[in-house]
């Protein structure tokens, strides 16, 4: 078997999450594979534009929710820009799932707290979804997101629709200065949020994923809440190629970030040498 | 164990035989530069007094480049067409202990979990007839690597020389006897006593590092100044890695041959390059040299060992041989036991 040969998916819608920033609705050509796919929140795949290469996202849909999966990503670099060139109907290859994932069978009967900066609430929404499904098997759900502005603030439509859920508690923020004439929200820094809304964390799983300079200011605060080092869930986004643990560039110490991650606990994390 | 002698005229006529039944027969040049496939019995080079080739026999089971897939975008879509490692049996004649244990070390990371079959078809194929060595210079620490010149890891047939003519041949794995089976003819009974009496002699380079003091001083010590002044000197040329014999980081790239078809590769890449673990955000979890060359030596003495148990090294010194500023490794490693011993 050729491992580094990917499935065909046929893009199937496409959102504008903001002026740089697309969300893709695919699924796959081959009714066999659709079939036999699975995956679990928080796993990764490779992405590819023939002609253009690979380039590494979360999947950003719930596993709860089959026939297709989503990805997000931002226009930076030449794989990227040319994914934005593409239309509905349009074919992409894509590798995986890869990964570790988060825990959510452990997360059931406890609180969950979401916390996300930037695009990093595409892999966080992946887990949302997959707990809004089965409402019932968690205790309080909150969510805190924040961006640098108002245009920045990606999945729109289902910030409001998670601020409209009763059993939700969901707080979206921008940062100073990003804040437009008509908005409703907060005004201020992640962790700034987090520590205003003050969430308990008895019997409460933080799941933190973000730009490092929020993840590193949210972490204390989230301590001086009471969260415990186990408790608290980030992911780590480094370049790969293979996703396979073979190519050598994500590696963290002896830890693969793909293979062993993307999802460690602050605990983990603080294990490793300090090089991510 | 089974052990019998061949003359060196009865070496050449094996790999006359070998290239006759076509197998593709790969030895180090005589210029002393890289391996390649011979197509005469003259051009083997079976030295155990030579230096290490500049370059290791790596490139035969791991490709410098090469295409994993074609893909070609038609009017109903994209096609992707299957690219099969080329299905060959690859003889490697007169392979040194650094060299003969490669295939051994790198087969860990291409398969502890998903399986690499462009490595394994290759290193399936491949057989290894070792040579013990003969050739000890400053730059040279298998012994401090778990390997020596008389180490048989890695080869499935070994030739010891035992005489200006002649060689001890000891058969080590089935696929070795079955490579010689046919060709016994070619051989007469040896005396292991013998041989021994040869390998007992040899001269070995010092071991100069404790292994395992040197992965849990790496361990301890990650923000130690010592890889401070090989960041410092270090061109990032990656040499070290390309001549590597168990160097194993790649790259993933698409090539277009024409408009609507072209071929992703898979080509050799090195962590001492800046761009190897650049982010598209701009950041770089190994943003200087020292930092990328800490990662050369924690990945070839710690993580590999945390990982696979086994070393990422083989000790046959050639990049600190070939290395332009004159970084050495095995230096390196010394320098780390002392400062573990103290």
């Amino acid at each position: 078997m050729n491992i580094y040969k990917p499935e065909l998916m046929v893009i199937k819608n496409i959102v504008d999450e903001t002026n740089d920033t697309r969300t893709f609705k695919l699924q796959f050509k081959d009714e066999e594979t659709a079939k036999s796919f699975s995956f679990k929140a928080g796993q990764f795949g490779e992405y590819s534009l023939f002609g253009e290469g690979e380039s590494t996202f979360c999947i950003a849909s719930s596993p709860t929710r089959s026939g297709y999966i989503e990805c997000s990503f931002k226009k930076v670099g030449k794989v990227t820009s040319a994914l934005t060139k593409l239309d509905v109907g349009d074919v992409i290859g894509f590798r995986g799932p890869y990964g570790n994932y988060f825990p959510v069978e452990e997360m059931k009967g406890k609180n969950v707290l979401f916390i996300a900066g930037g695009i990093g609430l595409a892999p966080v929404r992946c887990v949302i979804w997959n707990v809004l499904d089965l409402r019932k098997d968690f205790k309080d759900v909150t969510i805190v997101y924040g961006a640098r502005s108002v245009d920045d603030l990606v999945f729109k439509n289902e910030l409001d629709e998670w601020q409209r859920m009763p059993d939700v508690q969901t707080v979206v923020t921008v940062d100073p200065g990003g804040q437009s004439n008509d908005w409703k929200g907060e005004v201020g820094f992640v962790p700034a949020i987090v520590e205003k809304v003050a969430p308990r964390s008895e019997n409460t799983i933080v799941i933190v994923c973000g730009p490092p300079i929020m993840i590193k200011f949210t972490i204390p605060v989230l301590t001086k809440l009471g969260f415990a080092e186990e408790n608290i869930i980030t992911t780590l986004e480094n370049r790969m190629k293979c996703g396979l643990g073979k190519c050598g560039r994500c590696n963290v110490g002896n830890v693969y970030v793909c293979k062993d991650g993307p999802v460690f606990t602050y605990q983990q994390l603080k294990s490793l040498p300090a090089e991510f | 164990m089974d052990e019998m002698v061949i003359s060196h005229d009865n070496l050449k006529a094996l790999a006359e035989e070998l290239l006759k039944a076509n197998c593709s027969l790969v030895v180090p040049d005589k210029e002393g530069v890289h391996w390649k496939k011979i197509s005469h019995s003259d051009e083997l080079n079976i030295n155990s007094k030579a230096k290490p080739t500049k370059t290791s026999y790596k490139e035969f089971v791991f490709s410098k480049t090469e295409p994993i897939f074609y893909f070609k975008n038609n009017h109903d879509g994209v096609e992707l067409v299957d690219q099969n490692p080329p299905e060959e049996k690859v003889i490697f004649f007169g392979a040194k202990p650094c060299d003969a244990n490669s295939i051994n070390i790198m087969s860990k990371v291409f398969n502890w979990d998903y399986k690499d079959d462009f490595f394994n078809k290759r290193a399936t194929n491949s057989i290894v007839i070792g040579l013990m060595c003969n050739y000890v210079d400053e730059f040279c620490f298998c012994t401090s690597v778990n390997l020596s010149p008389t180490s048989m890891s890695g080869s499935d047939l070994f030739l010891i020389p035992i005489d200006v003519n002649n060689f001890a041949l000891r058969i080590i794995t089935p696929k070795g006897e079955e490579l010689i089976k046919p060709y016994m003819s070619l051989l007469n009974r040896g005396n292991p006593e013998m041989s021994a009496q040869i390998t007992e002699g040899i001269t070995a380079p010092q071991n100069i590092f404790e292994q395992e003091a040197v992965r849990d001083w790496i361990g301890k010590n990650f923000e130690h100044k010592l890889f401070e002044q090989p960041g410092e000197t270090c061109l990032g040329c990656g040499q070290c890695a390309f001549v590597c014999p168990v160097c194993h980081c790649f790259d993933i790239v698409d090539e277009e041959c024409s408009y609507s078809c072209g071929r992703r590769m898979k080509n050799w890449d090195a962590c001492q390059f800046g761009l190897f673990t650049l982010h598209s955000s701009g950041h770089n979890p190994r943003n200087d040299q020292a930092k990328r060359y800490r990662q050369r030596v924690a990945h070839k003495f710690k993580y590999y060992v945390d990982k696979f148990d086994e070393v990422l090294c083989t000790g046959c010194g050639r990049c600190s041989r070939g290395c332009p500023v004159g970084i050495d490794i095995g230096q390196i490693a010394k320098e780390i036991h002392l400062l573990a011993a103290n």
